[in-house]
């Protein structure tokens, strides 16, 4: 790292480790109650505790952590299968498309009254709505992918005579895989927040219902740790995939 | 008999007559041109040699039979080549396309792919990708893909278009020298009626807006010239000249 | 180009230059208008076949008939409006704050390198965390209601708003910004006579974005705690073993998504035909 971007990043955790010290102020100095702010050391206390050998903030984040990646899974799987049926096919699109299109706005979440009516509250049921949630990003991205292939490479494999299997292999595919790669980002996100809420309201173990607990008990510092990890899992998630995508993806800039 | 044969080949699009029936042969190792203005359909018969569009009357036959669909046997030149290369592959694995369709046995690919690569002299370039290479660069990837397929007939639709003057003329070159090396056919689209004298052995001029007495085809002139033909002498030839006036004379004030 | 006879995208397709023969224009345009309507109008009758005999008297599911008739039931008593204002509402207001603040934001940061580079460290470990994580938080400093989930919107439309605004800003032209300097504006005058209008375009693409992700954040919360709104009545109608009224908010909370969403697509589009499409 050359000097001026050492620099940088110093100013850059400068400006956060300001924040903190605010922070630190606020809740000393009781500007916000420390109800509802504890303080920073508090929340490192809660923090410590709970990830220390044996503490139950691990065997919940694994939890999540275990819902979020298994519904994710499961989602992008059916999704890129299910996207290259429907994308390679302009028919079956067309008729796919509108109710596809419907489907996108509805908030993962509200299939979880549908799901609990159907499987009660379990964590099965929880898994359900993850990959349910998960699945339409993934799926919208591949049938995108898929339908948006280069006029100009379709001739050249008609003129090569590819068989249609080759085709979607050796050039659907790749054609459709920063779409898809894309679409299973988002899809990760959805599936952190699903499994979060499912985690509240089906009372299943885990870092959602650790931090309902607190803030029902005006645990605060507990409440602000839980938050931590959930930003933690967000931003490991979102990072390893988008090293996986860069790395896939490195024709693009090469 | 000629490989490919064009028998009153007429085609209609949106409702318009773009080609009235054309008819001509292409013999072996020929190197035919076809030259003319916007919305002549030189790139539209091109394509209707290749199977890519069906003409609406009369047939197109290649070694006595019907075209109606592709074939291994013809390779096509896309003239915008950026968008022809696929561009998650290098450039062996472009032109490994080629092979890949052709159900050539993987462990033959390596010695093509080199060979043809050496031809058209991209070598050193195996392992970039399209992004990292110049217009004529990618070019001759797409040329080099053609090439690994081994075909009979090669079209070409103004593969030099879009470049530039001095890349245009160097790749004209080495075209001119890979057909001659490898006896190809070539049936080669361009608007530009200088390259089609300098590279053709026969020059076909179509005009636009076919009407009963005025058909697609206007002219179709043999070439003279000697090969090895050269970017400076071969443009001082009597015979180029002669045939250059003719041609433009013929835009200027063939029209009826 | 007339040269240029570009073939189908279908792959396989036997190539043609004949137009084939068809059912006149009525006909292809009325299968036109149709042809959505096949996939989920069958689904809807298979599900009603389904729920009327091998699930007949399910607590949990139910035919879509009957979703109809609990729909028209909440219509006429009142609690259809009263939810769906409430969500939309929520939503609306969360979106104005999410967005006031993530476009001032955005473009004080698009504007100033040296502060977007100092910004990036606090930006990237605030922007992971979920949105519903501070719905406990919410919870806890307002109880349930309107401020409650406004302030989880508020936060979850933020970061877009402010990342789409500040990559928009940077793509301001040059030109455009270098125009000011010479003019000598002030940064305030800089910022809304040249910075402002010129990245609308791209501010309404966001905001369509944004529109989306505050009415499924509202619903969300409203599933998972507060007791309003549409996501809440969905969830009550489930607890009271009341099928056909869960499946009718179900439905509902789709339409108005679907809706909101496409008249924010209208918005924009009509924006970029009067400002000029996104270069």
């Amino acid at each position: 790292m050359n000097p001026a971007q050492r620099s940088a990043w110093l100013g850059s955790g400068a400006v956060f480790a300001a924040f903190v010290a605010l922070w630190w102020a606020a809740s000393h100095a009781g500007w916000i109650s420390r109800v509802f702010l504890p303080t920073p050391e508090a929340t490192l206390a809660s923090l410590h505790e709970g990830l220390a050998s044996g503490g139950e903030l691990i065997a919940f984040m694994l939890a999540t952590t275990a819902r979020m990646l298994q519904g994710w899974l499961l989602a992008s799987l059916m999704g890129v299968a299910l996207g290259a049926l429907i994308g390679v096919s302009p028919t079956v699109r067309a008729t796919l498309q509108p109710t596809l299109e419907f489907v996108r706005p509805l908030p993962a979440s509200a299939l979880l009254p549908l799901a609990i009516a159907m499987f009660g509250l379990s964590p099965g049921m929880v898994l359900f709505v993850v990959a349910f949630g998960a699945l339409w990003p993934v799926l919208l991205a591949t049938v995108h992918g898929f339908a948006a292939v280069e006029p100009r490479l379709v001739e050249v494999a008609h003129c090569l005579q590819l068989s249609r299997a080759a085709f979607v292999w050796k050039i659907g595919l790749p054609n459709a895989l920063p779409d898809i790669l894309a679409g299973m980002r988002l899809s990760m996100t959805v599936s952190l927040i699903v499994a979060v809420v499912g985690e509240m309201i089906a009372s299943q173990p885990g870092l959602g219902q650790a931090i309902l607990l607190a803030a029902r008990a005006f645990r605060a510092s507990e409440l602000f740790a839980g938050i931590a990890l959930l930003g933690v899992i967000g931003f490991v998630s979102n990072a390893l995939l988008s090293l996986a995508e860069r790395k896939l993806l490195n024709w693009q800039s090469p | 008999m000629s490989l490919l044969s064009f028998d009153r080949v007429a085609i209609h699009l949106g409702g318009r007559e773009i080609l009235s029936p054309t008819s001509f042969e292409v013999e072996r190792g020929e190197f035919v041109c076809i030259v003319g203005p916007s919305g002549c359909g030189k790139t539209t018969l091109l394509r209707a040699a290749t199977g890519l569009v069906r003409a609406s009357g009369g047939e197109v036959r290649r070694d006595g039979r019907p075209v109606t669909q592709p074939s291994r046997e013809v390779a096509f030149v896309f003239q915008d080549y950026g968008r022809a290369l696929l561009p998650w592959r290098t450039v062996q694995g472009n032109v490994a396309l080629a092979l890949e369709a052709a159900g050539v046995p993987p462990e033959q690919h390596a010695a093509r792919i080199a060979e043809v690569l050496a031809k058209v002299g991209l070598a050193a370039h195996a392992h970039k990708f399209p992004a990292q290479l110049s217009g004529g660069m990618q070019q001759r990837v797409q040329i080099a893909r053609c090439l690994a397929q081994r075909p009979q007939l090669l079209m070409m639709d103004e593969p030099f278009g879009a470049l530039d003057a001095l890349t245009r003329q160097s790749l004209q070159d080495e075209v001119a020298r890979l057909v001659r090396d490898e006896g190809l056919t070539v049936l080669f689209v361009t608007h530009d009626l200088e390259e089609a004298i300098y590279l053709g052995d026969r020059v076909i001029m179509l005009q636009a807006n076919p009407a009963p007495g005025r058909p697609s085809l206007a002219r179709m002139l043999p070439v003279g010239i000697p090969h090895p033909r050269d970017q400076l002498g071969t443009k001082e030839h009597p015979e180029f000249l002669t045939l250059r006036r003719d041609l433009f004379a013929f835009i200027e004030h063939g029209h009826a | 180009m007339l040269d240029d006879h570009t073939p189908s995208a279908e792959y396989g397709k036997r190539p043609s230059g004949r137009v084939g023969p068809g059912l006149g224009r009525h006909g292809a345009a009325a299968r036109a208008l149709l042809r959505p309507w096949w996939f989920p109008s069958a689904l809807l009758a298979l599900f009603e076949l389904y729920t009327r005999t091998l699930a007949k008297g399910s607590d949990s599911l139910a035919p879509p008939s009957a979703a109809l008739r609990a729909f028209a039931g909440a219509f006429t008593d009142g609690s259809l409006f009263q939810a769906t204002a409430f969500t939309l509402a929520s939503a609306a207001l969360g979106l104005a704050i999410g967005a006031t603040l993530g476009v001032t934001l955005g473009i004080a940061l698009g504007l100033s390198k040296r502060a977007a580079r100092l910004s990036v460290v606090t930006v990237e470990m605030l922007r992971p965390v979920p949105s519903v994580a501070l719905i406990p938080l919410a919870m806890l400093v307002f109880g349930f209601g309107l401020r409650m989930e406004f302030s989880v919107v508020a936060f979850a439309t933020f970061w877009p708003m402010l990342l789409l605004t500040q990559a928009a800003v940077a793509q301001v032209d040059a030109r455009l910004l270098e125009v000011s300097q010479v003019l000598g504006l002030s940064p305030l005058q800089r910022s809304l006579k040249i910075v402002l209008p010129a990245i609308v375009p791209r501010l309404f693409i966001a905001l369509r974005l944004g529109v989306a992700v505050s009415l499924v954040v509202a619903v969300t919360v409203e599933i998972a705690a507060n007791p309003n709104g549409m996501g809440y009545a969905m969830m009550i109608a489930q607890q009271s073993l009341d099928p056909a009224l869960m499946l009718a908010w179900l439905g509902w909370i789709g339409v108005v998504g679907f809706a909101v969403n496409a008249a924010a697509l209208r918005l924009q589009r009509w924006v970029a035909r009067r400002m000029g499409a996104v270069a």
